[in-house]
């Protein structure tokens, strides 16, 4: 009797033991995974002065806000933001419509060339993005679109992957829905509209996410067609201030975190969307 | 029109000493940018920091992915947060990602090496050095990009049916045979996908060594990709460049088949 309980406690203890190690390990990841964050932001409200000193300051003595000012004020900061809104939302929306239309006519629609379609649309999966970028420039460059922004947005629709999830969520929705609805006198348009893409919501606002969070990250393309300073990205236009004479650390930390905070703030309150959009990309692309 | 005929133009291309301002007098020059390609020490200097740097990241992200993952899914408090921390630098932008680090990694005020001061007299310049360099880039990307493995992972630990587990319990399995006889069986197909994944997109590295090294010291960071970028862009050899493409996409095909030859078939 006795022997069973020490037995249990100590059992207990070295699962207790165990879990608090998982705890540990578990929180110090965070902790470091949070402090190159937490440094950058400090270091952005710092006066130069203390920018240089060889001692970290997590705290700073002093705030200022004059790399804030500058970006604001003095850099093409704003066009920078303003161009990077257009083109990964204006991005995301033709994804969206286009993917769900293809998609649509893929899996509701019969005609001939279907496969082949759809054949096309698995294989592009394979070539990977990079082996494109110098006969895409060729394209784009053909079409005079080097820089603006549809050169940066037309070449980021051309992805396959909305219109490979939205086909696989197309294709489980029930015959019985659009049925019941050409029953009751809908077109086909009246069905895409009213009966498929409302029934498609969580999943278009998980691609609409990812693919706005992506547009908004990318790199090498605009950094490729965009040649023109006021044309830039954000993404390049704060490469571009890093690498020019003129900076200062405290700038390089102020622009990385205005740059974030669009994305932390959609992050904030649509994390469980992203989340899900990027476990549906790994989970879709495998089964 | 953006996916295939790009991908027939640039293999059409790789054949031509191509002229930018008037293609349709580019010169039909068969193979010889790839035979260029291979006799260019500076493209197999490249070569070897791709794979040299894939060789560091890849193992990183997955296994510190599927740790993170396994440890999460166990009964921690505050899973919500720890979540979100550890996927929160995946959205970040790979330039906004750079900068950060480049104060982390500075030799004369960065982070690391303030703390090092403590415990030796001449912390190293992380980014100066060619022996540092490039595992500096590639663990700077494991924390940019181990959240994506995590969230994966996460997800495709948590739809392992749990009496498998409790199976393995009965049978007075270990937590280690539990990992291995239930865990790695049943997360196979997300652990193939995230290694894939991971060596296609690590072996197209490129914003890391463009902004914080400019492929140096002395080459030592150097990249396809970024050769890529420099022959079309820079120098304007399309011709080469679109030659560089199609040997990294070689690589890529080969790396997939053998990833699933290797963990495909693991029965």
């Amino acid at each position: 009797m006795t022997d069973s309980t020490t037995q249990q406690t100590s059992r207990l203890d070295d699962v207790s033991l165990r879990s608090l190690g998982t705890h540990v390990v578990l929180y110090g990841v965070a902790l470091l995974m949070a402090i190159p964050y937490l440094y950058t932001i400090s270091r952005s409200f710092q006066p130069r002065k203390y920018l240089m000193d060889p001692k970290p300051h997590w705290i700073p003595p002093e705030i200022t806000l004059e790399h804030y000012q500058y970006l604001l004020t003095e850099s093409l900061f704003v066009q920078w933001t303003i161009n990077t809104f257009v083109i990964a939302g204006g991005a995301t929306i033709i994804i969206l419509v286009v993917d769900s239309m293809i998609a649509f006519s893929l899996t509701r629609l019969d005609w001939p060339g279907q496969s082949i379609v759809m054949g096309v649309i698995l294989a592009s999966f394979m070539v990977p993005y990079y082996m494109n970028i110098v006969p895409l420039y060729t394209v784009v460059a053909d079409l005079g679109l080097v820089n603006s922004y549809w050169g940066v947005i037309l070449p980021a629709v051309a992805s396959p992957l909305g219109v490979f999830l939205l086909y696989q969520f197309f294709r489980d929705i029930p015959d019985e829905y659009e049925e019941a609805a050409r029953l009751d006198g809908f077109s086909t348009f009246q069905i895409y509209y009213r009966i498929i893409l409302p029934l498609a919501r969580p999943i278009l606002a998980s691609l609409a996410l990812f693919m706005f969070v992506y547009n908004w990250n990318a790199f090498l393309w605009p950094l490729i067609v965009l040649s023109d300073e006021s044309a830039y990205t954000l993404p390049i236009g704060l490469v571009n201030l890093y690498q020019g004479n003129i900076t200062t650390p405290g700038l390089h930390m102020a622009v990385t975190v205005l740059a974030s905070l669009p994305l932390f703030i959609v992050y904030l309150f649509f994390q469980g969307e992203i989340v899900r959009a990027v476990q549906v990309q790994g989970t879709g692309t495998t089964g | 029109m953006f996916l295939v005929w790009p991908a027939l133009k640039g293999f059409y291309m790789s054949l031509h000493n191509w002229d930018p301002f008037v293609p349709s007098e580019s010169e039909f020059i068969g193979l010889d940018n790839y035979i260029e390609l291979f006799n260019d020490p500076v493209f197999w200097d490249a070569m070897k920091g791709t794979i040299y740097f894939v060789a560091l990241s890849v193992p990183l992200l997955v296994i510190v992915g599927l740790g993170l993952a396994l440890g999460v899914n166990k009964n921690v408090k505050g899973k919500r947060v720890l979540r979100a921390i550890y996927f929160s630098p995946y959205i970040l932008t790979v330039a906004v990602v750079t900068l950060i680090w480049s104060e982390v990694y500075s030799e004369s005020y960065g982070l690391i090496n303030h703390y090092l001061g403590y415990v030796m007299s001449d912390p190293p310049g992380w980014l100066t050095s060619t022996e540092l360099a490039m595992p500096a880039l590639a663990f700077m990307t494991v924390w940019w990009l181990v959240g994506f493995n995590f969230v994966i992972f996460l997800a495709a630990r948590q739809s392992v049916p749990e009496r498998l587990y409790e199976a393995a319990r009965l049978d007075g399995a270990s937590t280690w045979r539990a990992f291995k006889d239930v865990t790695l069986p049943q997360m196979r197909n997300s652990i193939l996908f995230v290694v894939i994944i991971q060596f296609i997109l690590q072996f197209q590295v490129f914003a890391q060594p463009f902004v914080l090294t400019t492929g140096g010291p002395r080459g030592s960071t150097d990249t396809l990709v970024y050769y890529l970028y420099r022959s079309a862009f820079s120098q304007h050899q399309y011709g080469y460049g679109a030659a560089i493409g199609y040997v990294l996409v070689m690589i890529l095909v080969l790396i997939a088949i053998i990833n699933f030859k290797v963990i495909g078939t693991n029965d």
